[in-house]
């Protein structure tokens, strides 16, 4: 298990490293000059524009940019937003990340759950019409995309039936006269993007679920657990489903990429003010330095998820192997 | 001469009879024939678009702004009067079109560096193995819409950004297969009676690779047109190639909400997600006649 952990966070480190070059390379290798990519723009003014130049060594040779850049990304400095100035990217950053890490962990806490109790109950009922509804719904969300579920929802619960706000993250109000009324408020506009977001993304882990249960299925232990007349339940989810559950949590960990794509389409479609939107709003405005920055926090972001999700496995299942 | 004619005939024959074979256990297949019911219907309007559709696609003040769904205009009209029925038949070409060529030039690449990854092992497979792991954790759609902000808004740019992430679950799929097949004895003795690796490696292993990569390559189409929606609803399309996922942003930031206009919304919404069915319906089944041991171990 020691060995299991080791091998994770060195190949984690590198992914980290491989991310933080990508950063670096990009505006470097992609069309047109680097200087205009990052800190060139007109919007800024033309002292600032010197100071930033000077700051990430933009006129020095490129293994000192690297020198720099690296220095910098540590101090918390990706430079200064070109459709927002005078923030600084890192400020804009740290305002928007907790809604969408709000959003991203109901999402992919309440889309496991769907995913698990469905897989179960489809495998468990295998060639039942429950079974064939679970997975043609599961395989015809999967086909959609999923910032039109988003508008559909939007559209039926908020625009035709007025029971949701059609976007935002809060009322456009100044003060709440208690706590909880904020956090109603938060939870209003937020459940339909977190349904959206759900239904986007359980339907891969219906599937597995229920193809992991039905091999756990065979196993003698739940014959055992059924021939000793133990009530169905019990040998569904004690014995059968809290071991198919296992492989979940590195499909969780997989699929964490992909949710984080459906949180920038989602948080567009409904205006949500996290890093999503930021993103949407960084390419209209071409604005390259964002862009940047949220590219690198949303990946570091995940990484740090996956690792998490490593150790979880390893102390969950402690015959693990690497 | 005349054996090898005979040889030749039989090899055709024994093709046709395979074929034959094939097409009778994918009609049985009632997702399979439904799939591809889908994918044929869609291919054909995308070919026909030209005599289908009543008006150019970006003609202006075909109809009123926002006009309802009508005879004149079976799907209504945008913000500007374009026709919406018209502008759906030329999308499907575009959406098609990408999620064709994008899944081809992801199913050569991963297939080939799976094959030579699984083929020849050690630490070249040890390297595009990490490779691929590394692709899979970071997040896809933020990268490439950096790409795409940087490269801006071409057709082919597209392509290359899906293919650029569209190979690795190919890759992985063939290079574990390779790795299984590598170890069977007819590998051994057409290596034992002097075959090269090349030789090996395409002439005996790929035939056999055949069914694994099929089903996957058509599961990539789904995958390929909904990348392409998806980046082209971010505002990073191509706008000379209006595709579905270009109509739903245009449809977006040019007030189809607030005008309540449910007919730009829903049809290329609809067509995306019944594309994207007709594919996987048709990968799944592909996969469960090339690979029935799936298949028996659910049932």
């Amino acid at each position: 298990m020691r060995e299991f952990v080791l091998k994770r966070s060195v190949f984690m480190l590198i992914t980290f490293l491989v991310v933080l070059c990508l950063n670096f390379i990009l505006p470097r290798v992609m069309p047109g000059d680097p200087i205009t990519h990052l800190m060139g723009d007109v919007r800024l003014p033309p002292a600032v524009r010197q100071s930033l130049i000077a700051r990430f060594g933009m006129n020095k040779p490129v293994w000192e940019q690297f020198l720099a850049y690296l220095a910098n990304t540590f101090r918390g400095d990706f430079g200064v937003s070109f459709s927002q100035y005078p923030k600084s990217v890192a400020t804009i950053l740290l305002e928007r990340l907790p809604w969408t890490l709000f959003l991203l962990t109901t999402s992919v806490t309440l889309s496991t759950l769907l995913g698990i109790y469905l897989g179960v109950i489809g495998a468990w009922r295998h060639g039942s019409r429950i079974d064939v509804g679970i997975q043609a719904t599961g395989l015809a969300l999967w086909s959609m995309p999923i910032f039109w579920l988003g508008m559909l929802l939007l559209y039926g619960l908020g625009y035709v039936l007025g029971l949701f706000p059609m976007g935002g993250a809060t009322s456009a109000v100044m003060s709440y006269p208690n706590t909880l009324e904020f956090v109603k408020d938060v939870l209003w506009h937020s459940t339909v993007p977190i349904l959206t977001l759900t239904l986007g993304s359980y339907a891969s882990n219906t599937l597995i679920m229920r193809g992991a249960m039905l091999e756990v299925l065979s196993e003698d232990y739940v014959l055992t657990a059924e021939a000793k007349g133990l009530g169905q339940n019990n040998v569904m989810w004690r014995h059968a489903g809290r071991n198919a559950m296992l492989p979940m949590v590195t499909v969780i960990a997989l699929n964490l990429a992909g949710v984080v794509g459906g949180a920038v389409f989602t948080e567009t479609v409904f205006s949500y003010p996290g890093v999503g939107l930021l993103i949407f709003n960084a390419i209209q405005a071409h604005d390259y330095p964002l862009l940047q920055g949220a590219f690198f926090v949303v990946a570091v972001t995940t990484i740090a998820a996956n690792f998490f999700a490593d150790l979880l496995y390893a102390r969950l299942d402690p015959r693990i192997k690497y | 001469m005349s054996k090898a004619n005979v040889t030749r005939r039989q090899r055709v024959r024994s093709t046709l009879q395979n074929a034959s074979a094939f097409l009778k256990t994918f009609r049985r297949s009632k997702m399979g024939v439904l799939g591809l019911a889908i994918i044929v219907f869609f291919i054909a309007l995308a070919l026909l678009a030209g005599p289908l559709a009543p008006y150019p696609p970006k003609l202006m003040g075909a109809g009123q702004p926002f006009e309802v769904p009508s005879a004149e205009h079976w799907l209504g009209t945008d913000d500007v009067g374009e026709d919406l029925y018209s502008q759906l038949l030329y999308g499907t070409r575009v959406s098609l079109m990408v999620g064709f060529v994008a899944a081809f030039m992801s199913t050569i690449i991963g297939t080939m560096v799976g094959l030579i990854s699984g083929y020849f092992g050690g630490k070249l497979d040890e390297f595009f193995m990490r490779v691929i792991d590394v692709l899979i954790i970071i997040p896809g759609i933020p990268l490439m819409l950096l790409l795409a902000a940087y490269l801006g808004p071409s057709i082919w740019n597209i392509i290359f950004i899906l293919v650029f992430f569209g190979w690795t679950t190919i890759g992985r799929v063939v290079r574990s297969q390779t790795l299984a097949l590598r170890e069977l004895p007819f590998i051994e003795s057409a290596r034992a009676s002097g075959a090269g690796d090349m030789r090996i490696m395409f002439t005996d292993l790929m035939p056999n690779l055949v069914g694994i990569i099929v089903p996957q390559a058509i599961l990539s189409i789904v995958g390929a047109i909904l990348g392409e929606a998806g980046l082209s609803f971010l505002g990073l399309g191509d706008p000379t190639n209006q595709s579905w996922g270009l109509m739903l942003y245009y449809a977006e930031s040019y007030g189809a909400f607030l005008r309540s206009a449910w007919w730009w919304i829903i049809p290329p919404g609809l067509c995306i997600t019944l594309v994207g069915i007709g594919f996987t319906f048709v990968g799944y089944a592909l996969n469960d006649i090339f690979n029935p041991r799936l298949r028996r171990r659910g049932a």
